[in-house]
């Protein structure tokens, strides 16, 4: 069949395929036989950094409202083999669903990773694979976790690199639903040593389980479809072990994969076992979010912080009464336009609602989406005076974007600030010490300060670890609810 | 053991300013002036009386041959392989009936699963125009459901109908929003997209849930729609239907529990695309509400397709056209079909890829071929769930046939289950040319099976793995359906 001249040839991605093999059967044999010995110093930094961060925000969304409903669903269900649910220290739930719940946690707030092009890839992989680890009969080491996990990344990368669609904010499919579940069924299909054959069915049987619109981000339903990714993606795995087969052309084809996609040009994975293969994650860093709210909201907030500097600086006794108008210009993008959110879902999606914060409060925090704070009457005072541009400039990709604030003041002052690369971001990455800090912040709201710095000691030197129970032993080591009550901190 | 939770009606949304500063304001309509919130009202105030006699007659047909065709689709490779993964990953849950296995019982959601996969295993379930297979996804998930309500309140036999009617309807519902769904499908297909939709209102309406609650599974359940097409022929394909059924039982369940999805996901929002990700035309209606004045259900208007071999539907026009080219050859010949008399075979049918297959090399593969179908009911005279066994499949004979053929796609010939036709032109070498034409096989919605034919076939399938008493009872059971107060004779017959 013809190909067409790919992306990744563009990108400069493509090495030498095995002859006579399609597209998919080059990710299964990828998947097959990518091996520790492959994994280089960045990209091992790079990705123990995310798996911190994702338990962080796993655990400290463990006290949300969709978890808890999850929670309570999925106890419904019985098995023999068990897995650890993230900071519940006598809780247990079959693998599948423990990976539901897990997922869900790490995505409930927005708070976890982001990519370019834009998905949440370690949200979908990791749960999975913390919860098959817990099933397998032999010793996992922390270099397989490594491994798989970073197959899991790696394939999201790839796929997401098949069209040019992928590469703008999304509009249709959430990405996490399209491409994690693909993430998932790779890394699952590591871990369990499936042959090439099965890898490629697991990518097959993955796709079926793929695309959820974007209409349900911005609701509780939305940490769902990285609850949905890991687990399908584990199921989809698990099922080709057993002998499913499903399109060994699925990735190949128009109609298989291709249908999330209005332009879709896929190529084949290299060789893994040649000296040309490279990580994508090397060459491409994820960011990690100083807020739980969608990426976007990050430059934003960046600007409105400098703007309202400014406007201190000159009139130390200034108050926000005296701002006219508060003037936004932002990539166009209807999912997180909302110029009155009523729901913390809505708050974490709303470019206005975070200007708003940051301006009120001189910072937003976890604490800044709770409903309370969601509908105080000076924040809906601000509201009103905002409006919002979308400059053709400003493109809807978060590799390009930038925001602008502007506060216009009643005796016509005004004061304009801009972001183009927040503090966290993939241009300009949080520090070690940063990274570490907002992972104890978040793991001390549930855990022991045993499990939370055993946590951080364990994942530092994860690569020389030889067996990875030990992180579902921290993962629930609660601490009691009168420390909990008193643990909580802002960052 | 699930508690139905009736929750009182919502605390009225805070009222959102509209600023008239902001340039871009975001028109939202009222919420109760949604295509999302007409559905979800719809689903909860549906009544027994706006079932009509024909709509109740065509759904228990359609309930009997689907609980047929799953009780045969347990003897399947899929089927096991689908039990087994449930057996392993989860443990015995002495909860829902599994088809055709005798003391098997899963959670819910699980034999829902597994049931789904066994009803589409053999693509022998039944098809709707516009094309999706109906029953299949809605079904399973409406039995599960009814096993795990407590014995004292199990939903009568009219509670499982009126379900399993709202399941079909906001399918065909759906399925009108686009012209693309009208055509055989080339991108999602449509069991995974509407299949899991179906199956969320069914269980929603089942656990009584309020409108809103009903609006919140349609959503979740769209987070869960859409499986691609390239697996269609393939072993997997009948998981499409298995986790519709099953995905969109979750949705319900989860919408129970108070999880909260778009309130938009069934309108069209420019830039942010809810249900209408699934198709690249798409006008959402409102559902009147029945309360005003009675319902018409989609399937008064429009009946169902019945199988009569396990195959895609487009099979059964080129199989009844070669079927009476057969008869043709039998009526001059020696009384059977010989590769040496046959040329060439010409068959004229619509383009549509995943059904044209010269050469299938298994099942899931030979189900989806024009050729195969054509060339087996030219040999055999009909096709049956033997033409597709390995045996059958390797005759020589057959394989000559294979190799003869060509095909040919008309202009005037539609890839449109209401539309299309099958030709069969045989060019014998003696110079002879037999035509045999089918514009409407029997059991197409034109042309339905009787109700004797439609028990023949149950009585065909399920009589794989259930004793006759039991076969006979399920018949007597379905046929007076509406008139049960409890649904156990029903669900205690399925293994």
């Amino acid at each position: 069949m013809l190909r067409k001249f790919g992306l990744c040839e563009l990108f400069g991605l493509t090495g030498p395929a095995s002859p006579h093999q399609g597209i998919t059967e080059s990710f299964g044999a990828a998947v097959h036989s990518l091996s520790t010995a492959q994994l280089t110093e960045g990209v091992i930094n790079r990705s123990k950094r995310m798996i911190l961060d994702t338990l962080g925000v796993g655990l400290l969304g463990t006290r949300t409202a969709v978890f808890n409903k999850a929670l309570t669903h999925s106890q419904s269900f019985m098995s023999e083999e068990r897995s650890s649910v993230w900071g519940k220290s006598n809780m247990t739930l079959p693998p599948h669903y423990a990976a539901f719940v897990n997922g869900i946690a790490v995505h409930s707030m927005d708070f976890d990773d982001t990519w370019h092009p834009a998905t949440h890839p370690s949200g979908a992989v990791l749960p999975a694979l913390l919860a098959l680890v817990e099933t397998l009969p032999c010793r996992t080491s922390g270099l397989e976790l490594l491994l798989a996990f970073n197959v899991g990344i790696e394939v999201q990368g790839r796929l997401m690199r098949f069209s040019r669609e992928a590469h703008n904010i999304p509009e249709r499919f959430h990405p996490p639903s399209v491409v994690g579940v693909m993430g998932s069924a790779a890394a699952s299909a590591k871990l369990l040593g499936l042959s090439p054959a099965q890898c490629t069915h697991a990518l097959a049987i993955a796709a079926s389980s793929a695309g959820a619109p974007l209409a349900n981000a911005a609701t509780q339903t939305k940490p769902l479809h990285i609850g949905n990714a890991a687990r399908r993606g584990l199921e989809a795995a698990q099922l080709a072990q057993i002998g499913l087969e499903g399109n060994p052309a699925i990735l190949d084809l128009d109609r298989g994969f291709g249908v999330y996609y209005k332009d879709y040009s896929p190529s084949a994975m290299p060789d893994s076992t040649s000296s040309g293969f490279r990580w994508i994650l090397e060459d491409q860093d994820v960011a990690f979010k100083r807020i739980p709210a969608h990426l976007g909201m990050h430059w934003v907030v960046d600007a409105a912080l400098a703007a309202r500097g400014k406007l201190v600086r000159a009139d130390r006794n200034f108050d926000l009464g005296q701002i006219r108008q508060i003037t936004l210009r932002v990539p166009l993008s209807k999912y997180i336009d909302c110029s009155s959110p009523a729901t913390e879902h809505q708050a974490r999606h709303s470019f206005q609602f975070n200007a708003c914060s940051a301006l009120l409060d001189d910072k937003v925090t976890v604490a800044s989406f709770s409903e309370a704070q969601i509908s105080r009457t000076a924040l809906r005072e601000l509201l009103s005076r905002v409006r919002v541009e979308t400059p053709e400039d400003n493109r809807p990709s978060f590799d390009e974007m930038y925001c602008e604030v502007e506060l216009e003041t009643v005796e016509g002052q005004s004061y304009t600030a801009r972001c183009d690369t927040f503090y966290g971001h993939w241009r300009k990455p949080l520090s070690h010490k940063d990274l570490v800090d907002k992972f104890r912040v978040n793991a001390s709201s549930v855990l022991c300060t045993k499990g939370v710095e055993g946590l951080i000691d364990v994942i530092g030197n994860i690569e020389r670890v030889s067996e990875c129970m030990i992180l579902g032993s921290y993962l629930r080591m609660t601490s009691s609810p009168h420390e909990q009550l008193y643990s909580v901190r802002y960052m | 053991m699930l508690s139905i939770l009736q929750k009182t009606v919502r605390p009225v949304l805070a009222v959102r300013g509209l600023h008239q500063s902001a340039i871009e304001v975001l028109k939202r309509p009222a919420p109760e002036d949604t295509v999302t919130a007409s559905f979800g009202r719809f689903i909860s105030e549906i009544k027994f009386h706006h079932l009509s006699p024909v709509v109740l007659h065509r759904s228990k047909r359609m309930v009997l041959d689907s609980i047929g065709v799953g009780l045969i689709g347990s003897t399947t490779d899929v089927f096991e392989l689908a039990l087994q993964h449930c057996q392993y990953m989860y443990a015995a849950d002495d909860i829902s009936f599994v088809y055709g296995r005798r003391g098997a019982r899963l959670s819910p959601t699980l034999a829902a699963f597994v049931n789904g996969v066994a009803t589409h295993s053999m693509d022998f379930d039944d098809t709707w125009h516009p094309a999706t297979h109906p029953s299949g996804a809605v079904l399973p998930a409406v039995l599960a459901l009814s096993d795990m309500m407590p014995s004292n309140s199990k939903p009568s036999g009219l509670d499982l109908l009126l379900a399993f009617n709202v399941g079909v309807e906001i399918q065909g519902r759906l399925m009108r929003f686009s012209n693309e769904a009208n055509n055989i499908p080339k991108r999602f297909h449509p069991p995974s997209v509407v299949g899991t939709m179906g199956s969320a209102a069914a269980c929603a309406r089942l656990l009584s849930l309020d409108d809103v609650r009903c609006r919140h599974a349609l959503a979740i359940a769209a987070s869960l729609s859409g499986a691609p097409m390239a697996n269609a022929a393939t072993q997997s394909k009948p998981l499409h239907i298995g986790n519709a059924s099953r995905l969109g039982l979750e949705a319900a369940l989860l919408a129970s529990r108070g999880l909260e999805a778009s309130p938009l996901v069934l309108d069209a929002v420019a830039g942010v695309a809810g249900f209408s990700a699934f198709y690249e035309d798409y006008v959402p209606q409102p559902l009147e509400s029945p309360s005003d004045g009675g319902h018409s259900f989609l399937l008064e208007e429009q009946d169902i397709g019945f199988k009569r071999f396990p195959a895609h539907l487009g099979m059964h026009w080129v199989a009844d056209a070669a079927a009476s080219v057969h008869q043709l050859l039998v009526g001059v010949g020696p009384g059977i079909i010989s590769p040496a008399q046959v040329q060439d075979i010409h068959l004229r049918v619509p383009k549509s890829k995943y059904i044209n297959r010269p050469l299938p090399k298994s099942e899931h593969e030979a189900r989806h071929s024009f050729q195969f179908n054509a060339c087996s009911a030219l040999l055999d005279g009909e096709v049956t769930v033997q033409s597709f066994t390995p045996f059958a499949m390797g005759r020589p004979e057959l394989l000559a046939l294979l190799s003869r053929v060509h095909m040919e796609h008309p202009d005037d010939n539609p890839a449109n289950f209401n539309r299309m036709y099958g030709e069969v032109q045989v060019n014998l070498v003696g110079g002879e040319i037999l035509t045999g034409r089918c514009d409407t096989f029997y059991g197409h919605w034109r042309n339905p099976m009787t109700n004797e034919s439609l028990a023949k076939k149950f009585r065909n399938n399920a009589g794989t793995v259930l004793p006759s008493d039991k076969v006979e009872s399920l018949i007597d059971v379905v046929e007076e359906l509406d008139r049960i107060g409890d649904c156990t004779a029903l669900l205690s017959q399925l293994q």
